[in-house]
């Protein structure tokens, strides 16, 4: 038996702790002129995880996916692919990618097999084997039958369903789905996820824009939330969820008049609906105890509780509605100043010109 | 499977598809160019040109033979490149190579030698027709009319990869061939000799790169030109390289291609 060198017999998991990020960034900057689109983005997505990115439409988030696939050119810092710069190594980086866009922009000029057929030519797989790639592929997302039809003549779910295939047949190590179970329906959407998990489990790192905040919650391990082009938080969905508040509803014997006085500052809100108080705090369960002391000693008697834990959803809203807010209060501080610089703080219109015309310029 | 190589799977596949494309229409890609030169040997030469005299010992229909073939050659060339890159940008399937690990200059190499293939075949195909009409026995310097019609081709292709980035409407590719390209082969001298002019009309004439292509090939097929040849080949072949280096700068740099 031949003796085998040192470093081959490595632990697998010392590898491992060597491989690049599947996606890093830092600083990353695109303006459209006075549009800024990613402002100074700084995201790490671990290989082989389900990461995934929220934001409200405009935040940037289909714009740092084309960034990464070359289809737009960052006006500022640094992205990598798998330690591939996107522009420096960008085959290295564009080999490793499949994407499935949120718009449909597939070649209408062949039958979908073909099509697939090319794009696995395109990463320089050759034609035998990229003819059974894209067999496996079509049957994976169940449209084999159809491969004789040319996109056009595919129905809205199996278009879907197509985009998916045409991202899987290159055998991407990054599969990145924009929105892709936008405007399907429910037996797809499970499809699809199903689809995605298992290509996660083998593997695959997976990196998912949606507006479903159910589809984030249930699929991925790690979640971005971004909003005007910056990142507001990332998280698990349990660690993001844990940053809202719960509500903590007490049913009394009879009904409340005025809400209570509860003396405790881990309680955010309270409100009365008849015979319910509904207390609002960081973590519900740990605010029980003194609530029940409180209410019995204000003299009513607790029959009930029940408590109702924040939603994904709820502190997305939260966040961003916090971050938009973040910028008004730093906008109208900027021109705040910019008026004292320019001692014409009482006159705001014209302050606000010069202002405008300065970013202008 | 990143491969940098001119020559690499991803190269073969896109000139693949791109060839595919025009093959698999042939009421598109070859009975246009077919009725119309039908249509010019049978009027310019055969009911007009049997009353006009030989021109530099030529018959008049043997004289518009090589200008048509280069006609067809270079309008199929640059539609072809133009289109096919314009209609990839506007209904944005061209995002298909951009977004795999194609280098620029394979891009680049696909377009243009899918669309100077099918401007040869055009050619051909003219040159077929033109030899039912009028028997050409032999071509007078054969390399000349081969090098000459692929160099043309190319360089028309590689216009038409650089047409087809900077258009932005359907409207844009319908005048740089209408009203563009076609006015200067007509005033290249595909259906007159340059013999025929004098003044600031011969000037101009000079000054056109069509009266260079159209004679060239002609000097291929006929052995008669009204301008040096092997000078015209070397500045044609420098232009050619000149807008191939252009088409690879615009692909690098993503112009009409990325945001």
């Amino acid at each position: 038996m031949p003796r085998v060198p040192p470093v081959l017999i490595r632990p697998v998991a010392s590898i491992r702790t060597r491989m690049p990020p599947a996606i890093r960034v830092e600083g990353l900057e695109k303006d459209y002129g006075d549009v800024q689109a990613l402002d100074g983005l700084d995201l790490t997505v671990p290989e082989g995880s389900f990461f995934g990115l929220l934001g409200p439409n405009g935040a940037g988030k289909t714009t740092f996916i084309n960034v990464l696939v070359g289809l737009v050119r960052k006006t500022g810092g640094r992205a990598e692919v798998f330690g591939n710069d996107v522009e420096e190594d960008y085959q290295g980086a564009r080999d490793a990618i499949g994407l499935a866009p949120q718009e449909f922009n597939v070649d209408r000029f062949f039958p979908i097999e073909e099509v697939l057929h090319h794009k696995a030519g395109y990463h320089g797989i050759p034609e035998a084997e990229a003819e059974e790639r894209a067999a496996e592929a079509l049957k994976r997302v169940g449209i084999y039958d159809k491969r004789d039809v040319r996109f056009d003549w595919l129905s809205g779910g199996m278009k879907r369903r197509f985009m998916l295939a045409r991202a899987l047949v290159t055998d991407p190590d990054l599969l990145i789905l924009d929105e892709p179970t936008a405007g399907v329906d429910v037996e797809l959407r499970h499809d699809l996820w199903e689809v995605i998990t298992d290509l996660n489990d083998e593997g695959t790192t997976i990196l998912l824009t949606t507006h479903y905040i159910e589809e984030a919650e249930r699929l991925c391990d790690e979640v971005a939330i971004i909003d005007s082009g910056r990142k507001v938080t990332v998280a698990t969905p349990d660690e993001l969820t844990e940053k809202g508040s719960d509500t903590l509803t007490v049913y009394c014997e009879s009904a409340i008049g005025d809400a209570p006085a509860l003396d405790d500052e881990r309680i955010e809100r309270v409100a009365v609906e008849g015979d319910a108080i509904r207390v609002r705090a960081t973590s519900a369960s740990e605010v029980v105890p003194s609530v029940l002391r409180q209410l019995e000693a204000a003299g009513h008697t607790p029959l009930d509780i029940d408590i109702e834990r924040t939603s994904l959803e709820e502190v997305f809203v939260d966040l961003t509605r916090r971050e938009a807010g973040a910028d008004a209060d730093a906008e109208s501080h900027e021109a705040a100043s910019d008026s004292a610089e320019t001692g014409d703080g009482d006159d705001g219109e014209g302050a606000g010109d010069r202002v405008t015309a300065e970013a202008s310029r | 499977m990143s491969e940098s190589r001119l020559f690499s799977t991803g190269t073969k596949t896109l000139t693949k598809r791109e060839i595919l494309r025009f093959l698999r229409r042939p009421w598109n890609t070859f009975l246009p160019p077919f009725i119309t030169n039908v249509l010019y040997f049978s009027v310019f030469g055969v009911i007009l040109g049997s009353r006009i005299q030989e021109i530099r010992g030529v018959p008049y229909i043997q004289f518009i033979l090589p200008g048509l073939v280069v006609l067809g050659a270079i309008g199929n060339a640059f539609e072809n490149a133009s289109f096919s890159i314009f209609h990839g940008r506007w209904n944005e399937y061209i995002h298909e190579p951009l977004t795999s690990p194609l280098s620029y200059r394979s891009m680049v190499f696909s377009y243009v030698a899918s669309s100077a293939l099918r401007g040869i075949i055009i050619g051909v195909l003219i040159a077929v027709i033109g030899a039912v009409f009028t028997p050409v026995h032999s071509l007078a310097n054969p390399a000349y009319a081969v090098v000459f019609l692929l160099v043309i081709a190319t360089l028309f292709a590689g216009l038409g990869v650089i047409g087809g980035l900077v258009a932005d409407d359907f409207d844009h590719l319908t005048v740089l061939n209408q009203f563009i390209l076609r006015p200067l082969v007509f005033f290249g001298g595909v259906f007159y000799s340059l013999d025929a002019l004098s003044g600031a009309a011969l000037t101009a004439s000079y000054l056109n790169p069509m009266v260079y292509m159209v004679n060239g090939v002609r000097y291929g097929v006929l052995g008669v030109s009204d301008i040096p040849v092997n000078e015209a080949l070397g500045v044609l072949v420098a232009l050619t390289v000149v807008v191939l280096a252009v088409d690879v700068a615009l692909f690098k740099r993503g112009y009409g291609l990325t945001d």
